[in-house]
């Protein structure tokens, strides 16, 4: 796998975990859904592919939510 | 409509950020609890990346602020602040038992898959031979993926194990104690280093989703 397609994986893999606790877990305090899931692509593909560990994909995940020199 | 995005404990100052379309971080204190929340003038009719990103990232900016955090499933607006009081003010109890539950610990995934396919070393046994080997093998992927989790639930105050998507040797989730974090990293890279046929899918540190609702009986207590 080339380093593009690694991080191209650990992306989408954090990515849908992240995804997965936000709409799946939590605490709940009302019994009613009131928002529908649109336009959320959970691509969860090669898996098997990846070997990581915490330090890499909290990296990862610290320059998704907080990208350094990012313009708006 | 009012967004939560979760009650939080010890928390100082509402992180400089805008909420769920682009709205203001408001702070409640509902039956002595503190809540997160953000309100917004339209429907909210459906769930974006973007508004996944929001809210994940006040989560976790409010847990980097606070002594702890009980993130709210994204999806559950309310529509009057009499709703949200009531709604808080049923649960008061089992969010208090939440957030201590939580409280100094983070959330480390873990997915574990058997790299490669094995061998089938089962043709042309009878059937009877044929149904012990497999469940010899199903007792020895037990025991194993039992040996792997067992010294990380040890690490961690609480842990939950899932059934898991075929293949997965182990999928489980654990609330760490922060000054356990190092111990579990090492821990995880002995594994890795002990077992190359296996693929480590360890995610993390997260705010503690998957222990913020009250199922605490099914998660498994550690020391």
């Amino acid at each position: 796998m080339s380093p593009r397609d690694e991080h191209e994986l650990k992306y989408q893999v954090t990515l849908v975990e992240l995804v997965d606790r936000v709409l799946n877990k939590g605490v709940v305090l009302t019994g009613d859904i009131t928002l529908s899931v649109a336009n959320v692509d959970l691509v969860y593909v090669g898996l098997r592919l990846l070997l990581s560990s915490v330090a890499t994909l909290e990296e990862q995940r610290d320059r998704e939510l907080h990208p350094v020199g990012a313009q708006p | 409509m009012i967004h939560l995005y979760g009650l939080v404990q010890g928390l100082d100052d509402l992180p400089d950020l805008r909420g769920v379309d682009g709205a203001a971080l408001e702070r409640r204190r509902i039956a002595g609890l503190d809540v997160v929340v953000s309100r917004s003038t339209r429907e909210l009719g459906e769930v974006t990346h973007d508004a996944i990103l929001v809210h994940a990232n006040v989560v976790e900016e409010l847990m980097s602020r606070s002594r702890a955090v009980l993130p709210a499933q994204f999806g559950r607006a309310f529509t009057s602040e009499e709703q949200l009081t009531e709604a808080v003010q049923t649960k008061a109890t089992a969010l208090e038992r939440g957030l201590t539950r939580v409280r100094g610990c983070v959330e480390l995934g873990l997915r574990v898959l058997e790299r490669g396919s094995r061998t089938d070393e089962s043709t042309g046994l009878s059937g009877s031979d044929y149904m012990r080997t497999r469940l010899a093998e199903a007792t020895e992927r037990d025991r194993f993926s039992q040996e792997l989790h067992g010294p990380l639930a040890a690490l961690s105050r609480t842990s939950t194990r899932f059934g898991g998507a075929s293949g997965d040797l182990l999928q489980a989730v654990y609330l760490v104690p922060e000054e356990q974090i190092e111990a579990f990293r090492e821990h995880m890279n002995r594994i890795e280093g002990a077992h190359p046929e296996l693929t480590m899918v360890c995610t993390g540190p997260w705010p503690p989703y998957t222990f913020a609702d009250d199922r605490e009986e099914s998660h498994e207590r550690s020391a």
